[in-house]
């Protein structure tokens, strides 16, 4: 392995990091359709694997830890958007719509 | 300046950019655009941080797979051809609620002495060492995740089925 | 039998009470039988104890107290013992003897005229109870238990007045005696303890003995006496409680007999005598004592004047006597009131059963729908001549003697003895008008006066036998008329608080208080037989005085004021707290800000994902912060 100067501190990585969170999370409250929802929180996900790589590339280069974490991940955000969009389609057929504003039944 | 300094602004800003748009744009296929562009960004930040094979990963599967698939849904789950009007009731506190994480993540970022740091020294990694780790120490884990996505894909096949006259 | 058996005689009451009221409506008359036989077997009973007591008396010479005999009820170690016991003393044996003949007379008389009646084997179970408790109360040796049995008879008494149970008056009437009474009752409770509390026991003999010896204070001894004498007060209707004997009479008659005219009312007396050595201790306790009984004595006779009910106005002359009583008592003449207890139950008994007979043959109680009743029921006539003529005073008769021996103990005090004499001709006016009113005459109530006969012999029997205790019964006073009877020194020696008291037989008293006597009944003669429109006159013009006879002196008014005005409206606002804000706020409150917290509550369940999204990141950000500033 060799060094690569990058001279890009690892704290510019987990702003970009953050970032990306705060934005999938403003995305989660507020998109109305539930596919968006959706999108929103593929963002965050994604934010969450920088953070694990930035980490292992600067911290623990030798375990890559971190990049091991980051395909499970992906792993599993591709197992949940194809359940999540499954359930999504069922709504839709069931009320006709995918605005989750319209699907409050166990209110008060 | 360094070119890797500008080559992360870059990226940076695609990414950031992209983020900004699937949240904030009218139209839900322009939303799932920006979406794309988002993580092929994200892809080009791995690539920055020297693990190659998960730039691949995530272009092929992010980009391609899943993005496909929520083009896919948007198409099924469209009611008429007006594209998605509203923002939730919520979004000024959403807003505040965003802000205010950010601000926590960024501050406790600034503020911790991270272990390892230098100069910003990343080491390159070789891409046999990551399969081999992969499969030795994290089998199980992985084994795991393949029946995680066959139970998905189970799953989805019975709730997205139709029932005979339905 | 001796003295210490006495406790077996309250027991057979109390056996027949508790038959009766298990198995009354089986057995064949309801089971009066049993209660007569029950009453009559403790008044055989009394002879034996007398006997005793009369030998005791012959061994010790004056010096005999009594006798004792107690058994253990109730400890709590190094604080409290209830005993249960009797004490025979020369009281006792007087209240014995009267309660259980006037009981066996008024239970046969009632066998008479309850005839008929509907709850009739509750009344004798009851009559039965009363036997009893009276029993217990004159045979107890320490407070407790003459507290239990003061309410018992007092409960007895309540059940007794309301026997009507149809009748709202009789309702009243029972409440009123019961909650009147009840104010000096609890005056003797509070008066008890206070005694207790100073002497450590509740043995009568050992609290005067330990206050004779000075061991309580002062201050207790007075409030004590002072307590003990309202509750004497309340249960023996003197002013100001007095208000509920006149109404008692809505009670049947044998009930007002027994009862308010010859064993309950004068447990106030008894419970005065007994305890008359506490009242020697406090300076000015006779005194009330005096100054009560005299007032109260003053104002019934004044009352009796101007009531037209019969049965009314033998229930004032009755607080007559008892104030007579109370006065011989304040004097220091312990045996002078005894004695007058002992004839007085007779003829007031009697007089109240005449009534009754008068009652049960002509349905009328009023005096201006009676009259010329003596060729229809000549029996219960003389009787009750008899015993107005007794109560007013004539010499010879059991009343006569009596109160010359108050008269003879108060000639040491000049005002007191003018005030009472003045009482003499009072009374024999108004008892003699009564016996006019409803005897002589011409019949007021034609209907009446045609239905009247004389009553079947199960109630003249018991008027002739008190009639003739009337006649004798006075002669006791004389030393040897006590001799033959057993007493070596006369009766007089029974009843003594130190020394023996001496019953004289004053000429010059007797010839005085006879001359008043002989002067009321003529009076009374005149105004009501002879010249009959000088009542009518008098009633015109002395009209202001005869409006506040009539109206009882608004007694019952102002205390119904006060009633209404003081203790209604406090118990108002009391209710009025307990509702709104022990009720409303303190119990219903929780429950309410509950209820409303959770519809408050509730809306936030909007059934909307993004608003339970925004719910976990705001906690989520808010815990960060808490963290972050902590760490920082």
């Amino acid at each position: 392995m060799e060094a690569v100067t990058q001279q890009i501190p690892l704290e510019h990585f987990l702003v970009l990091s953050a970032l990306l969170f705060s934005i999938g999370v403003y995305g989660v409250l507020t998109r109305r359709n539930a596919v968006l929802i959706l999108m929103s929180v593929e963002l965050m996900l994604n934010a969450a694997s920088i953070n694990m790589v930035a980490f292992a590339a600067y911290t623990a280069p030798q375990a890559f830890t971190g990049i091991i974490f980051a395909v499970f991940i992906i792993t599993v955000a591709a197992a949940e958007v194809g359940l999540a969009l499954a359930i999504i389609l069922r709504i839709f057929r069931n009320r006709g719509t995918a605005n989750v504003d319209e699907v409050d039944e166990l209110k008060w | 300046m360094t070119v890797a300094q500008v080559v992360f602004y870059f990226i940076a800003a695609l990414a950031v950019g992209g983020a900004l748009g699937v949240v904030l744009m009218r139209s839900t296929v322009y939303a799932a655009l920006f979406l794309i562009l988002a993580l092929l960004a994200v892809a080009g930040v791995y690539i920055l941080l020297a693990s190659e094979f998960l730039a691949l990963v995530q272009v092929l599967i992010y980009g391609g797979a899943v993005t496909v698939l929520l083009l896919f849904a948007l198409m099924l789950t469209r009611t008429g051809d007006l594209p998605e009007t509203m923002v939730g009731a919520q979004w000024p506190l959403a807003a505040v609620a965003s802000a205010f994480l950010a601000g926590l993540l960024i501050a406790t970022n600034a503020t911790t002495d991270w272990p390892g740091d230098a100069a910003g020294e990343i080491t390159a990694v070789p891409f046999e060492l990551v399969g081999e780790t992969l499969f030795r120490q994290w089998a199980v884990p992985f084994e795991i995740a393949s029946l995680v996505l066959l139970v998905a894909l189970v799953g989805a096949i019975i709730l997205a089925r139709q029932e005979e006259g339905e | 039998m001796g003295m210490t058996d006495a406790w077996v005689i309250p027991l057979l009451p109390a056996a027949a009470f508790v038959v009766l009221l298990l198995f009354g409506p089986y057995l064949p008359r309801r089971g009066d039988w049993l209660a007569i036989i029950a009453i009559a077997a403790a008044f055989v009973l009394v002879f034996p104890v007398i006997a005793d007591f009369t030998d005791a008396l012959a061994e010790h010479g004056a010096e005999f107290a009594g006798a004792s005999n107690s058994v253990e009820w109730m400890t709590v170690p190094d604080n409290l013992e209830l005993r249960l016991g009797v004490h025979v003393d020369a009281i006792t044996i007087v209240m014995l003897v009267v309660v259980t003949f006037v009981s066996l007379m008024v239970q046969v008389y009632s066998l008479g005229y309850m005839r008929g009646d509907a709850r009739y084997g509750w009344f004798y179970a009851v009559l039965s109870l009363f036997a009893a408790s009276m029993l217990a109360l004159v045979l107890a040796d320490n407070f407790l238990l003459l507290y239990f049995t003061w309410e018992l008879v007092g409960l007895c008494s309540y059940l007794l007045i309301g026997h009507y149970s149809h009748l709202r008056s009789a309702a009243e009437a029972a409440k009123k005696a019961f909650i009147t009474t009840r104010l000096g009752d609890v005056g003797l409770l509070i008066g008890i303890i206070l005694l207790w509390n100073d002497t450590g026991t509740f043995n009568i003999q050992e609290v005067i003995a330990a206050a004779e010896a000075g061991a309580v204070r002062t201050e207790v001894l007075t409030a004590s006496v002072v307590l003990i004498f309202l509750g004497a007060m309340g249960k023996s209707a003197q002013f100001p409680f007095h208000v509920w004997l006149p109404d008692a009479m809505e009670g049947p008659t044998p009930v007002s007999a027994l009862i308010h005219a010859a064993t309950m009312v004068v447990a106030g007396v008894y419970l005065v005598a007994r305890t008359l050595p506490l009242f020697e201790l406090v300076a000015g306790g006779p005194e009330l004592v005096l100054a009560i009984g005299l007032f109260t004595t003053f104002l019934s006779a004044t009352m009796g004047l101007v009531m037209t009910d019969i049965k009314r106005v033998i229930a004032y002359s009755t607080i007559n006597s008892l104030g007579l009583m109370f006065v011989a008592l304040g004097i220091g003449a312990p045996a002078a009131a005894m004695l007058y207890l002992f004839t007085h139950a007779f003829f007031k008994a009697m007089l109240f059963l005449c009534a009754g007979s008068v009652i049960h043959a002509t349905e009328r109680q009023d005096v201006s729908q009676l009259g010329g009743l003596w060729s229809k029921m000549p029996v219960t006539g003389a009787t009750f001549a008899i015993g107005a003529l007794s109560m007013a005073g004539l010499p010879f008769l059991a009343g006569f003697f009596a109160k010359d021996e108050i008269l003879a103990a108060l000639t040491q005090n000049r005002a007191v003895f003018a005030l009472t004499l003045l009482t003499l001709p009072l009374t024999a006016m108004y008892i003699v008008r009564v016996f006019i009113l409803t005897f002589l005459g011409e019949p007021k109530d034609a209907e009446a006066h045609a239905h009247a006969h004389e009553s079947p012999p199960s109630m003249t029997v018991p008027l002739v036998l008190l009639g003739v205790l009337t006649l004798v019964s006075g002669f006791v006073v004389f030393d040897q008329v006590g001799r033959a009877l057993g007493f070596p020194g006369g009766i007089g020696e029974v009843i003594f608080l130190h020394e023996p008291e001496v019953l004289d037989f004053d000429v010059w008293v007797a010839l005085g208080s006879s001359l008043l006597v002989a002067l009321g009944i003529a009076g009374a003669w005149y105004a009501w037989l002879v010249r009959k429109e000088i009542p009518v006159i008098a009633a015109h013009v002395l009209r202001p005085a005869h409006n506040l006879l009539v109206n009882k002196y608004y007694l019952d008014d102002f205390y119904q004021a006060i009633i209404d005005g003081v203790v209604l409206r406090t118990a108002g606002i009391l209710a009025w707290f307990d509702r709104s804000v022990v009720n409303d706020t303190g119990v219903n409150g929780p429950a309410e800000t509950a209820g409303l917290m959770a519809y408050l509550l509730k809306f936030q369940q909007t059934g909307k994902l993004p608003n339970y999204a925004l719910a976990i990141v705001v906690g989520v950000v808010a815990l960060a912060l808490v963290a972050f500033s902590i760490k920082a």
